[in-house]
Formats: structure tokens, C-alpha cells, sequence
């Protein structure tokens, strides 16, 4: 009973080794099928973890963030390939003469699955739950600059805001909710709900099925989805299904039970280009890892000091190594995946023989022949924790070879990613060095991290403290147009570059390997979702 | 007998509301909590204090620990902190999953075990007890988890011909919706042999190198001389004199083995991606979801002290020498 689509060319599984009808490596050619016969079927997309909720308020991972925005709810605006915001529910949009207000024109064509028509009042709706203090919605920050809202008409919305630079990022990210299910239920109460887990009602291309909880999640296709925006999806069903364990999860791919597996392991890369069945799909992503300084410490306190570390670790190596070339050494916080990206912002150069002469010209030497530099009777000596997973155990070893090539001495502390996340928030900063990594936002404001006033919060893990950058972190936010903000962004890159508060190791490249038979699907930088609409099965 | 089981359930209880104290103490003293879910460098410190506030994780300890005995009392479970739903759900969803799965790879573990081990003891030293007490202990020490995968890996494979091809993980194929009930119940049973094969065979090696041992012991038995000199056939004196008594030892083996096959399944269900409580339990211990995790190990403490409870009753049913009150 395995899940073939058509099972009755035996002969043929036997040689595709899969199942039977799946696209042979020559043969046909997928774009000549035309669109009226790229409907129906059943497409499987599976990950490692569990989409949680439906609920957007409550919205906390990239993959949950992706089936909100893109398949079961519509968001107001959504970004072109080019991350320039285009119409979605929102039909238009003007902007008034100084930028403090914007007027949405919504779409008329729009109904919740369950008939309802979608109006501006769930889009004032959806605003003040985000905006109301009772509701911890994760990205309140994408929206601080607006105010207030004031609904014109039943399918038209005022707001009032401060004038910012990507002030309509929020709207591409932010699914609108319906009003007349979730009005009566108190802000604080919503994240319990059963909207968000067992009968979600949505207004997106694909209606809700049915959850099976660490299982799956059962869409099917919008029959009543604008034929504006494209009509009904080609495909009759999506599910997503959650496998916890990667190597089960591949093998699923590979025998055909499973047609996209988001977010691939890079242990898996090679074999998934040596497979015919497979394509794998790679692009860069606003995920760094980085190992971060604590600046209290003797031995990280100067950013010369620093660099020579950076300098020290061969991170091209630890690219190739550890994620099989699904990344980008870093030069700072700002990645390729960015529109202020500087590409002529170099990350600094492997050279362990500049890293000693540093080290050595800052005082630290092996006085005493131990290979381990000290200075003031203070040993070159410390912990670099980080959480169990097996790329962060390989770089933590890695970096710990590297740097004993310098005379200092790593020791990897691997531990529970809770208990990890513990130390380094603590006011006490109970950590020399930590590696880790971490998903960044197209709205750069990371006060939170490096800000003089923010030391002793959680996120100020460095105690790293330079009055300058402060000033080119408040005046990011306030900028009013791209050009502006694209010049304090580079030079806020470009700052944290020099001082090194954290090694950046790299940017990750996301990759995706999906079976041949899944056309007009192109994972980027807007997610592996963003164009499921338009997803069909290829059988030929 | 009705009152020794009454009068070890009652002791149960006790026993129960110190696992759950012990478990909730715990559990507040590893680092971490459900809002540390958040860590991002988007989410500001404020929203995840807040979300503190909402779960009540701001309050001390011990009145975090009275209110939720309380409203557990009350047959109250509360709402997992990362799944959004009540915790009676994610029992009511994950429960029967394991219990099937267990229960299939309990009848596994028996049934092939005592088989072997019968066969085992009755053919002593031939080559035919030989070589199945190698593959048995060859089982036995391999881990479950590294034994899925390579099932998972053996039949996934293109070498597979199609009619071996198993189901490699989760409980249902993807069309289960639309599959009349026959094939419902074939597909659900197709599903359940690798995961149960995985979680069971270890164990199953172990209870017939119980049995021929067992066996072994009573065959040397007098009575079975006895037996024999009786005239009767060797397959009688086996079957109706011999296997009973020799079964009295391992049916204390179902106390013991039940507690192992749910903290197996831990892993096994990872591995299959399949649906059950150890997984819950897993997932939730990482998430620091602590209403999950103390109805989770509520039910387990439930589970295993009723096994226990069953094989001593089990046991007085087979052996009548044994008195229970």
C-alpha cells in the first residue's frame, strides 16, 4: 500500500525504482504539458519539526511562518523575486504626501473558507491584536512604527504611522486574521484557541483538511481562489509532514513517499545530485553562525585580539567541511540574502601567521613553552559551548584545532540547547565563548545585541559596547528611504566587520531537495512556499 | 485477590504524586523555560517576558506547583505551553498510538520469544539451538534506534523488490482518507511492522534466552521422568507438562519488559516519525513544555506501576502456590 499515484506499470517501478509514473531522467518534457492539464494530485512536503499553529499571532519558525503566509491565509502585500513589495489582498496601496499615512484598497474577491467575505475590518482587527501588549506576537517590532488605524470603507483602511524606510515589510509577513471567529476570544486567551491547531479557517489558495498532530497537516486546493492572483492551485492537495529524524526523512524522499524536504541536511548533498529523481535547490539565507566573545573576559577584550581569532579559524574549510558548501563565510551580521548587502565588504583573510604576530605583539605568549600563550600569568585558556548537533560539534572540534595552532586553547562544552540559551542570557554572561546560529530579520534592528544601553539584557551576550555604532543603529530605523538606509547598513556591517564581537563563521545557503515530478516549484529567499499556487505534478 | 489488588492500587497513589513532585522539581530546576522557544534576534526581550507572564512562569514556584496540582485533581491537564491545545488532547492524539504499538511488539516479544526459547531448549546443543542462540544474542545487543535505521534504509532501498516495499515511517500513507476500510486496516498494519519489529526483537532474544533456560530447568524435573515413563508422546510431555510450568518465570518477565518497551519507544518513534507519547515526552522535556511532560510522565508512572500490578496477578492466576492475600 505503498503511496504511488498510478501503480499499475509494475515493470516500470522496477526499473525507476520508485514508484510507478514518476518522470524517467529522459523523456518528455514538463514544460510542454499545458496548464489546463497540470491539475490534481497530491504533493508531500516534509521537515524535521512540527508546524505548531496556524494561528499568526503566535507564529514562531520559518516552515509555520511559510504555511500561514503563503498557503492557508493571504498576508496584504508579498515581495516580487526581487523583494519589492506587489498587491496581494491589498489591490493597492497609496502612500500620503509625507509618508505618515498609507491608504490599503483591498481586494473585493476574497472569502474566508467558511463564505465569509474578507473585509477591512479584519485587517484593523488583525492590527490591534498585534499592536495590544496583551498578545505576545513575536514580531511586534515589524510594526512599531505604525499607530493607528481607521477603517474608510468595507474594504478599504487607514493608517497613520512614522515615516521609516521598509515600512511596508510588515504586511508582507503578517497573514490578516478573521475577525468574526476570533473577536470574542480575550487577547491573552488566543494562543489557546483551537483555531490555531484543530479548525483553522483561512482565505488563502489552499483550505484547511485536518491536522494530525506530530503527523501531518492536510490542505486541499481553493476553488474559489481570484482568478486574479492565478485561480485555483494546479495541485488537488498539499501535506506537510513531519519526520523528526533526517535519515528517515531522506530515505522517505528518495523512495518517492515524500516530494520536497525543506531545509535539507548537508550531509545529504552529494547523493542528492548523484540521484536522477532529485534536484536539490540552494540559495542564501538570513541564518548565521557565529561564535560570540564574552568581552568581560581577559582575552577578548581588545577587537585586535579578536580578528587575530577570526583570523586564526579557516572558515572556508569549516564551509566545506561541515555543510558541504551550503554557505558563505561571513564578513559581518549583513548577508548576500539582503538588499544593502556590500559585496565588497570582504570577510577577513585565513592567515594563523598574522593571528599569532597579533596575539603576540597584544602581550599573549607561550613564555613558558606549554603551547598555550598566556599573559599576566592569565593562560589563552577557555570553554566555547554550544548545543548538541552534530555541524556544531564538528566546528566547535574544528576551531579548537585551528586555534591550538595559534597557542590557544579551545575546549568545546557541548550541552543541552535550553541550557545553553540559559547561560548566555543570564545578567551573569556564564560563558567565555559560545557558538551558535541564528535567523535574522529584513528589518536590521539589532539594538537588542549591541547597544551600550542593552548590556545585562538577554540578548547583549558580548558586553561588546561602541558609542559610535549606537548612533549608526538609531538612525537605521529612521532612515526614510533605501539609499539612506542602505549607506548606514553597509557602515553598520562594515563597524561590526572591524570589531569582531562575534566570529562570524558563515551565512547559510537553505537547500531544498525536491523530486523531479514536483514542477514550477523554485525555493528562494522568500521561502519554498512562496509560489505553491502555481506547483503541479509532472506524470507523464 | 480482589483486595491485594485494591490494596496495591491504593499504594500506587503514594507512589504516583512522588513521581509527579519529583518530576515537576525537576524539571523547574533544569535551565530554560517554554519562552527560551523564542530566542531570536527579532523577538525583544519585553515580548518574551511577557509571554513569561501569560504562562504564569513568573509566579514562585511552589504556588506554580499547587495550582497545577489542583487543577489536576480536577482531571485538569492544562494546555501544552508549545502545542497551543490542552494537554488531554495531545494525550487523547499520542496515547493510542504507543499503546497499539506497544501491545503489537509485546505480543512479538512473547510469542517469538517463547517459540525460540522452547525450541531452543527441547533441540539443546544441536546446530538448530546453536545458531538461533547466535542470531539471538546478536539481536540482543543491538540498539533499537540503530536497528530502525537500517530497516528504514534496507527497505527503502531500489533493490527492494515491490512487494517487500514497507511503509518507512508515520502510522498512515498519505491517501489513507480515501482508502475503504480493509485497506485502512492493511495499511495500518503494514505500517506497524517495521516500528514494532524495531522496538520488540531485542527483547524478544532476551525472553527466549529466558525460556530455554526456563525450559531446560523443568525438563530435568522428576515429573517429567515421570512423564516420559508413562509412555506419553515427547510432544505431550512438552506441550501439556513441561511449557506451563516452564511459563511461570517468564510471565514475570511482562513486568519487566513493559516499562522497557515505552521508554524504547522514546526512540523508536523518533526514528519512524511515529505519533506517540514518547515522542511527546521527548519533544516536550526540550521545549521545557512542563504540562505535557508531567501528564506524560504521569501516564507512564501509570502504565508501568499497572504492568507491574498485571504480571503479579498474572503470576498468582499461573501458580497456584502463590497466595496474594
Amino acid at each position: 500500500m505503498r503511496w504511488c499515484r498510478h501503480s499499475s506499470v509494475v515493470a516500470a517501478a522496477l526499473v525507476a525504482g520508485g514508484c510507478a509514473g514518476e518522470p524517467p531522467v529522459e523523456g518528455p518534457d514538463p514544460g510542454a504539458v499545458p496548464a489546463a492539464e497540470r491539475y490534481g494530485g497530491t504533493a508531500v512536503v516534509a521537515g524535521l519539526g512540527e508546524i505548531q499553529t496556524m494561528n499568526a499571532f503566535f507564529s514562531r519558525d520559518y516552515m509555520t511562518d511559510q504555511f500561514q503566509a503563503y498557503v492557508l491565509f493571504m498576508t496584504l502585500l508579498r515581495y516580487d523575486d526581487a523583494l519589492r513589495p506587489e498587491p496581494y489582498l491589498a489591490r493597492s496601496w497609496t502612500v500620503g504626501p509625507d509618508s505618515n499615512e498609507v491608504v490599503f484598497e483591498l481586494r473585493d474577491d476574497v472569502y474566508w473558507h467558511d463564505g465569509t467575505p474578507t473585509t477591512a475590518h479584519d485587517v484593523a482587527f488583525t492590527f490591534d491584536r498585534v499592536k495590544d501588549p496583551a498578545v505576545p506576537y513575536p514580531n511586534r517590532s515589524s510594526f512599531d512604527a505604525w499607530e493607528s488605524v481607521e477603517i474608510l470603507g468595507p474594504h478599504t483602511v487607514r493608517f497613520t504611522l512614522r515615516p521609516h524606510a521598509d515600512f511596508l515589510h510588515g504586511w508582507t509577513a503578517l497573514p490578516i486574521m478573521p475577525r468574526h471567529i476570533l473577536e470574542g476570544t480575550a487577547p491573552e486567551d488566543l494562543a489557546t484557541h483551537p483555531f490555531g491547531t484543530s479548525e483553522p479557517v483561512g482565505n488563502g489558495p489552499f483550505r484547511f483538511v485536518e491536522h494530525l498532530p506530530a503527523n501531518r497537516w492536510i490542505f486541499e486546493a481553493n476553488p474559489d481562489f481570484p482568478a486574479e492572483l492565478g485561480g485555483r492551485p494546479y495541485l488537488d492537495r498539499l501535506v506537510y509532514r513531519v519526520v523528526p529524524n533526517e535519515t528517515t526523512l531522506f530515505a522517505e524522499l528518495r523512495s518517492g513517499g515524500v516530494d520536497m524536504y525543506v531545509r535539507v541536511a548537508p550531509v545529504f548533498v552529494d547523493r542528492i545530485e548523484a540521484d536522477p529523481d532529485l534536484r536539490l535547490v540552494a540559495y542564501p539565507f538570513p541564518n548565521y553562525s557565529f561564535i560570540a566573545w564574552n568581552s568581560v573576559r581577559p582575552f577578548f577584550e581588545s577587537a585586535s585580539v579578536r580578528r587575530a581569532l577570526t583570523m586564526a579559524i579557516d572558515r572556508s574549510e569549516i564551509v566545506e567541511v561541515v555543510r558541504h558548501g551550503l554557505a558563505t563565510p561571513a564578513a559581518g551580521p549583513v548577508g548576500a540574502w539582503h538588499w544593502a548587502y556590500d559585496s565588497a565588504l570582504r570577510p577577513l583573510a585565513h592567515a594563523p601567521d598574522s593571528a599569532a604576530a597579533i596575539l603576540e605583539s597584544a602581550g599573549w605568549r607561550d613564555a613558558d613553552g606549554d603551547g598555550v600563550r598566556e599573559r599576566d600569568g592569565v593562560r589563552f585558556s577557555f570553554d566555547i559551548s554550544t548545543n548538541e548537533s552534530r555541524e556544531r560539534g564538528s566546528i566547535a572540534e574544528l576551531v579548537q584545532r585551528y586555534l591550538a595552532q595559534v597557542g590557544v586553547e579551545a575546549r568545546p562544552r557541548i550541552r543541552e540547547h535550553q541550557s545553553v540559551i540559559a547561560d548566555v542570557t543570564s545578567p551573569e554572561r556564564r560563558f567565555d565563548a559560545f557558538l551558535l546560529s541564528w535567523t535574522q530579520g529584513l528589518v536590521l534592528d539589532e539594538r537588542d545585541q549591541w547597544a551600550c544601553d542593552r548590556i545585562g539584557k538577554p540578548l547583549q551576550f558580548t558586553s561588546y559596547c561602541n558609542p559610535e555604532l549606537d548612533a549608526v543603529m538609531d538612525s537605521i530605523p529612521e532612515a526614510t528611504d533605501r539609499s539612506a538606509q542602505e549607506r548606514l547598513i553597509r557602515r553598520y556591517d562594515a563597524m561590526l566587520a572591524a570589531d569582531q564581537p562575534f566570529t562570524f563563521l558563515y551565512v547559510e545557503k537553505r537547500a531544498d531537495a525536491l523530486r523531479r515530478r514536483l514542477q514550477g516549484a523554485s525555493p528562494d529567499f522568500r521561502g519554498e512556499l512562496a509560489d505553491v499556487r502555481s506547483w503541479w505534478l509532472f506524470q507523464p | 485477590m480482589i483486595r491485594y489488588a485494591v490494596r496495591r492500587l491504593l499504594e500506587a497513589v503514594p507512589i504516583l504524586i512522588g513521581i509527579v513532585t519529583f518530576i515537576f522539581l525537576l524539571l523547574h530546576l533544569a535551565p530554560g523555560d517554554p519562552a527560551t522557544a523564542y530566542f531570536n534576534p527579532n523577538v525583544s526581550p519585553e515580548i518574551i517576558d511577557r509571554m513569561r507572564e501569560n504562562l504564569g512562569l513568573d509566579r514562585p514556584l511552589h504556588e506554580q506547583y499547587l495550582r497545577w496540582l489542583r487543577s489536576f485533581f480536577t482531571g485538569d491537564f492544562g494546555y501544552s505551553f508549545s502545542q497551543h491545545r490542552p494537554v488531554a488532547d495531545v494525550i487523547r492524539d499520542a496515547l493510542p498510538n504507543t499503546l497499539l504499538l506497544s501491545a503489537v511488539s509485546l505480543v512479538l516479544i512473547f510469542l517469538v520469544g517463547c517459540a525460540v526459547g522452547a525450541v531452543q531448549a527441547v533441540r539443546q546443543y544441536s546446530a538448530l539451538d546453536n545458531v538461533t542462540t547466535f542470531v539471538s544474542l546478536f539481536v540482543y545487543s543491538m540498539p533499537g534506534f540503530w536497528l530502525g535505521l537500517m530497516l528504514i534504509l534496507a527497505f527503502s532501498s531500489p533493490a527492494m523488490p515491490e512487494f517487500l516495499r514497507l511503509p518507512i515511517s508515520g502510522v498512515t500513507s498519505i491517501d489513507y482518507e480515501f482508502m475503504g476500510p480493509i485497506e485502512r486496516i492493511v495499511d495500518r498494519l503494514r505500517h506497524l511492522v517495521l516500528p514494532s519489529f524495531a522496538l520488540g526483537i531485542a527483547s524478544a532474544a532476551g525472553v527466549a534466552r529466558y525460556m530455554r533456560g526456563s525450559l531446560l530447568e523443568v525438563i530435568s524435573q522428576d515429573y517429567i521422568r515421570t512423564a516420559r515413563a508413562k509412555g506419553l508422546s515427547e510432544r505431550r510431555v512438552i506441550l501439556k507438562h513441561a511449557l506451563r510450568n516452564a511459563l511461570i518465570p517468564i510471565v514475570s518477565l511482562l513486568g519487566l519488559y513493559l516499562p522497557l518497551l515505552f521508554g524504547g519507544s522514546v526512540v523508536i518513534e523518533v526514528v519512524f516519525s511515529w505519533p506517540g507519547m514518547g515522542r511527546a515526552l521527548y519533544n516536550a522535556i526540550l521545549a521545557r513544555d512542563y504540562p505535557v511532560v508531567m501528564a506524560a510522565s504521569f501516564l507512564f508512572g501509570v502504565l508501568v506501576l499497572g504492568a507491574n500490578l498485571l504480571a503479579d496477578l498474572l503470576y498468582a492466576v499461573i501458580d497456584p502456590r502463590i497466595r496474594t492475600d
